[in-house]
Parts: C-alpha cells; structure tokens; sequence
C-alpha cells in the first residue's frame, strides 16, 4: 500500500527561481525565519491546482473532481538560504497517504507534488508542507469529489 | 413488606401466604384428628414419604417404589377403615369449630352432678346407662336415641332412667354440661370374657368403648352397682373419689389449670411441628420446580480512578438467563438484579470486560443459566480538551465550468474534549456532507454541523455545533491538463 503510494507521487522540479517567481509570485502563508538562527525557506506560495503549466498552478481550488485522474500541491519558498529538504505530507482525513520529499535549492525554489486519485479517494483531504525539523509551514485542505 | 420477607429469607410474600395457610389447614386435621387413630396413620403415613424422600436421594430405586407403594395404601386404608371417624369430624361439627375452633376435652362437664346423680341410681337400684363422648362421635356407633338437649340435673338424670319414663331403657348421652340424647341403642360387645353378672348394659358399654374414645357409666338394676368402662376397660367402682377423678381425667379437667397450660401447650407444639413441616415441604418443591426467566439488566460500571471517563460501550445492557423456583422467579424485582464491571486498574483506551458470574449479583435462590453478551467492550480515557480546525466535506458534483477556490467555516475552530487517545491522533473535525450539486456560478454561505466522529467527542461549547461555510465560486480559466 505504502509503496503504491509512493508510486503515485510525483515528485518533481528544482526549477530555477528567477523562470519561476516572476512579479505576480503570491505568498499565501509565510512563516518567519526560524528563530534558532539556522537560515529556514520562507514559503511564498502554496496551493493546491488541477495542474501546473510554466511552473505556475493551473486553477488553484479547494474542491477537484475525481475526473481529474490528479490533483497537485504547489509550493514556492524565497528565498532559499541554502540547499534544504521539506515535505508534502498528504492525507485522507487524518490518514497519512503518503509523504512526499523535495530538495529546494538556493537563492529561490518551487516544488510541487502530486497524487493520482482513484474511486475510492473521494472525501476530505490535507496536505501538510513541514521543514527538515518537522515544523509545519502550511496546511492546504481541500476535497476530491465526483 | 414483600420486600422484607424477600430481603431477610429469599422467599416473597406469596411463599409466606402459602406457608402460612397450608400450615393451618395441617394443623387444623390435627386439631380435627386428634386423638383419633386417623392421626397416628397420618403421621406413619408422613414418616413413610420421608424415608421415601431419604431412598430416591440415595438413590435407592426399589426402596423408594415401595415407599410409595406403602404410602398410596395408606391412603386407602384411612378411607376405608377409618371412615367412621372421618364422617364422624365432618358431620359432627359445625363450620366455626370446622375452620376455628378448638374443641376441648368435656370442660365443663358438671361431674359432681354426675356423681351424685349416679350414686343416687345406685343406691336406688335404678339402672342407668350414661355415655360421655370424647373426641370420636358417635352416629356412626350407635342407633336411634332421642334428642333431649335438657341441661344436666340430678333430678334429670335420676328421672331419665325412673322405671316409669319410656326412654329408661336406653342410654343417656352428656355432652359438657347437657344431656344431649336418650333412649339411645348401644352396640353390644361380642367379648367371652366378661362376667356373667353383666347384663345388657354392662355389655353395650363395652361395645361403645370398643369402637369409641367414649367412657360409658353403667348402674346395675340388680345389684345397685356402678361400674364404668373406658377402652374396652371395666372398672368396678367402690369410691366415689376414685369415681369422680376417672371423670375428670376423662373430661381432661384435672389440676384445671395445669391441664389448660398442658392443653395449650400440645397445641402450639403441633402449629409449630405443623408450620416446621409445611416449610419444608415448601422448600423441597419450590426449590425442586426450576423456572427459567430472562432479564435484561443495566450494567453498572464502578471506576476507582474518577479522572477516568466511559467514553463509549458496545452495550449498556446485558440479559440474563435465570433459573429459581416459580415463586421466586415471579417475585424478581429487577432492582434486586446488578451487573457490575469494575473498571478499577483498567488502562486507558478500548477495553474488553468479561460479564462473568461474579460480576451479577442476584437474590438468594437464583442461579444464571446465561449471560450475553459475556463480553462488553468499552472505551475509557482521561477526557482531553483539543482545539481542532472544522473543514467542510463536499459531496456530489461542482459544475464542470466552474471551480470552488476557497471555502472557509466560522469559526474556523473549536474546542473539542474526548478521550486522550482519540484526540492525539486527531487533526480535523469534518462537517457533515455539504453538496456541491445546487451551488450555483455565485459565491455564498451555507450552514453546516459539526460531524463529531468518533461518537465520544463532544464539543465543548455544544451550542457551536453549527458553522457557516464560505465559498467562493469562479468560472474556469482553462481547461486542465
């Protein structure tokens, strides 16, 4: 099952930051720097879509129908101190489905994953988008419908 | 009242009313049979079912057949032989002394009255044939005889038995102080051996001793003298001392008052023995006729740890399958029936208890046949209060041209308590299904309640269990990959 999972992730781009964040780069949730003095990522942008075209999400939504085959998780952090790794934890309800790892690379960096929806996938959802020392950064709910 | 009998002897009020009544028809044959040989078959006959009783618990097949066998002609033998005395205790008696009364020996029979009376024919050479009846009537011995009913005198009784009065040729009959018969036909004794100076009175008198408890007095016509005969026994009297003290033991007055405390004595000793056999008797059959009831019994769950809660169980109830005697199966009050599961050193989370035996607690004289179920799983936790988001659950489908960007509840959180364990690995509270199908091109709010799943939560705050949720509605900017 974990490794189906694994298999339905995604996970993909290092992009360079300069194509990437251009001036309509949007932050919805950011954290501040961490206060132990270890330069964090700040997250700029996070948001679930029903694709990714040039490295921006395509109709950012809370609600995506099964029909879809696919659902993504987009997130842009700026700037990127030095070379770390987050996480996009996704869950049904309050079940871990899968985690996925990303490499985010300085000085900017987007990332994004995605899950492949079945049948049996509708229902409530979140993806939790943690550091390197676990700290949650976002939380996107959202829900996989008919 | 019930409650009491139940409560200090296991038996309902009933059981009591059956004692009691079946104690005093018991102790009324007595009172009825006293003195009588009915009584001594009876009580051989009770002896014999208990040894019958002793045979078919040690298993004693053939001992216990005849047992029965021995009792069942035992019960033939009173009919038949003892059918005199029978008829005589039911014909004789009126209802009051039937059901009530207490008969006593001759009390208060005049018996210096007698006495006199009977010295003054003696001396006179007058012959005279008195009957005093004891507990066995006497229809059923002897024959015709006139009703007199005249209170005993002297000059009565003299007068009776006078040459001259029709009737002095029978006998006299007293019972207390009336002179209740005359004129009436003994039976005569076929006996060898008696005197040949006995005449016909002499002879009747035995006859009526042999076939009742009466004392008969006879005064000889020839001889002017008194003889009286009890039991088949002749007793030649020369002393009217002697005389009048066979009379009052006859009529049971010796020493008055001792014979009273006697009296009453015997009496309470036979209601005892009486009251003493019909409870066991009781016993032996309402233990011995099992009845089977069901009961569905709350159960009670006792916890040591009051920072401890029962957050949910898989029953509250449990039924029981119980077995006892009628009487104290139909007296079961259901507030006498416990089931109680201890949850004292129980850890938290889910747990399984067994229903055992040792968990209900029943009344004397009833035994379990059943439990179900015999397990009951329950949750117990120390209650935790979480503040959790709300997300909305959508269901059914969104319009393909347009999507739903953001939707949001107010209030966006709530404070939830509920077990510790559920709680840790909870995250989001969910609303209940909201659909999609009727929301149209326009954003809006709608109202929702919160689904709280597990059942074991509950919110803090129950009045917020209803949120409104804001969505906001655009039109598709393209067509997705």
């Amino acid at each position: 099952m974990k490794l189906f999972s694994f298999m339905r992730i995604c996970l993909l781009l290092f992009l360079p930051a300069a194509v990437f964040f251009g001036p309509h780069a949007r932050a919805q949730d950011v954290l501040p720097q961490g206060q132990s003095g270890l330069k964090q990522p700040v997250l700029v942008e996070a948001a679930m879509c029903e694709a990714i075209e040039r490295f921006k999400p395509v109709n950012q939504a809370v609600v995506f129908s099964i029909s879809l085959g696919r659902v993504f998780c987009f997130t842009g952090f700026d700037p990127v101190p030095e070379e770390t790794t987050i996480y996009h934890r996704w869950y049904k309800q309050d079940r871990l489905i899968s985690s996925a790892r990303l490499v985010l690379n300085p000085p900017k960096w987007s990332s994004f994953s995605t899950m492949q929806l079945r049948e049996a996938d509708k229902g409530p959802w979140r993806v939790e988008i943690v550091d390197s020392r676990n700290n949650l950064m976002k939380t996107l709910r959202f829900s996989i419908v008919d | 009242m019930g409650q009491f009998f139940y409560q200090f002897f296991g038996i309902g009020w009933q059981g009591f009313l059956d004692i009691a009544l079946n104690s005093y028809i018991l102790f009324r044959l007595y009172v009825l049979f006293r003195g009588t040989n009915v009584l001594r078959v009876l009580l051989a006959m009770g002896v014999f079912w208990a040894l019958r009783q002793v045979a078919v618990s040690l298993g004693l097949v053939v001992t216990s057949w005849a047992m029965q066998g021995v009792i069942a002609v035992a019960a033939l033998v009173i009919i038949i032989v003892f059918r005199n005395e029978i008829s005589a205790v039911l014909l004789t008696r009126d209802l009051k002394s039937f059901f009530w009364g207490i008969p006593r020996y001759q009390r208060n029979t005049p018996v210096n009255i007698i006495v006199e009376s009977v010295y003054e024919l003696a001396r006179k050479k007058i012959g005279a044939l008195i009957v005093l009846p004891l507990n066995q009537g006497l229809e059923n011995a002897v024959q015709e005889g006139i009703s007199w009913q005249g209170k005993l005198s002297k000059e009565m009784l003299v007068s009776i038995f006078w040459g001259d009065n029709p009737v002095h040729d029978g006998a006299a009959i007293i019972q207390g102080d009336k002179i209740t018969n005359v004129g009436v036909i003994l039976p005569l004794s076929k006996r060898t051996d008696l005197p040949s100076y006995f005449g016909t009175r002499h002879r009747a008198a035995v006859g009526l001793t042999e076939q009742t408890d009466s004392l008969v007095i006879v005064v000889s016509e020839e001889r002017g003298k008194i003889t009286l005969v009890k039991d088949s026994q002749v007793y030649d009297i020369n002393d009217s001392r002697v005389f009048e003290k066979l009379l009052i033991t006859h009529a049971g007055q010796d020493s008055a008052a001792a014979g009273v405390k006697k009296h009453t004595r015997e009496l309470a000793a036979a209601a005892a023995i009486c009251l003493i056999c019909v409870t066991g008797l009781w016993m032996s059959f309402s233990r011995g006729m099992e009845t089977l009831s069901t009961h569905t019994v709350p159960i009670e769950f006792v916890k040591s740890d009051q920072d401890m809660e029962i957050f949910s169980s898989s029953t509250s109830s449990v039924t029981l399958l119980l077995s006892g005697s009628r009487p104290l199966i139909r007296a079961l009050q259901p507030d006498r029936i416990t089931v109680k599961l201890n949850l004292a050193n129980t850890a938290p989370g889910t747990r399984k208890l067994s229903v055992s035996r040792s968990t209900v607690t029943l009344p004397p004289g009833i035994e379990i046949k059943n439990i179900e179920p015999t397990m009951v799983e329950v949750t117990v936790d120390v209650p935790v209060q979480k503040r959790l988001p709300i997300q909305p659950l959508w269901t059914g489908q969104l319009s393909k041209n347009l999507i739903m960007t953001q939707a949001t509840t107010s209030p966006e959180t709530v404070s939830v308590i509920g077990p510790e364990q559920v709680l840790t690995h909870m995250d989001t509270l969910f609303t209940e299904a909201l659909s999609l199908d009727d929301i149209t091109a326009s954003s809006g709010t709608m109202a929702a309640r919160i689904a709280l799943k597990p059942p074991t939560l509950r919110l803090e705050d129950q009045e917020k269990e209803a949120v409104q949720v804001s969505y906001i509605i655009q039109n598709r900017k393209a067509a997705p990959l």
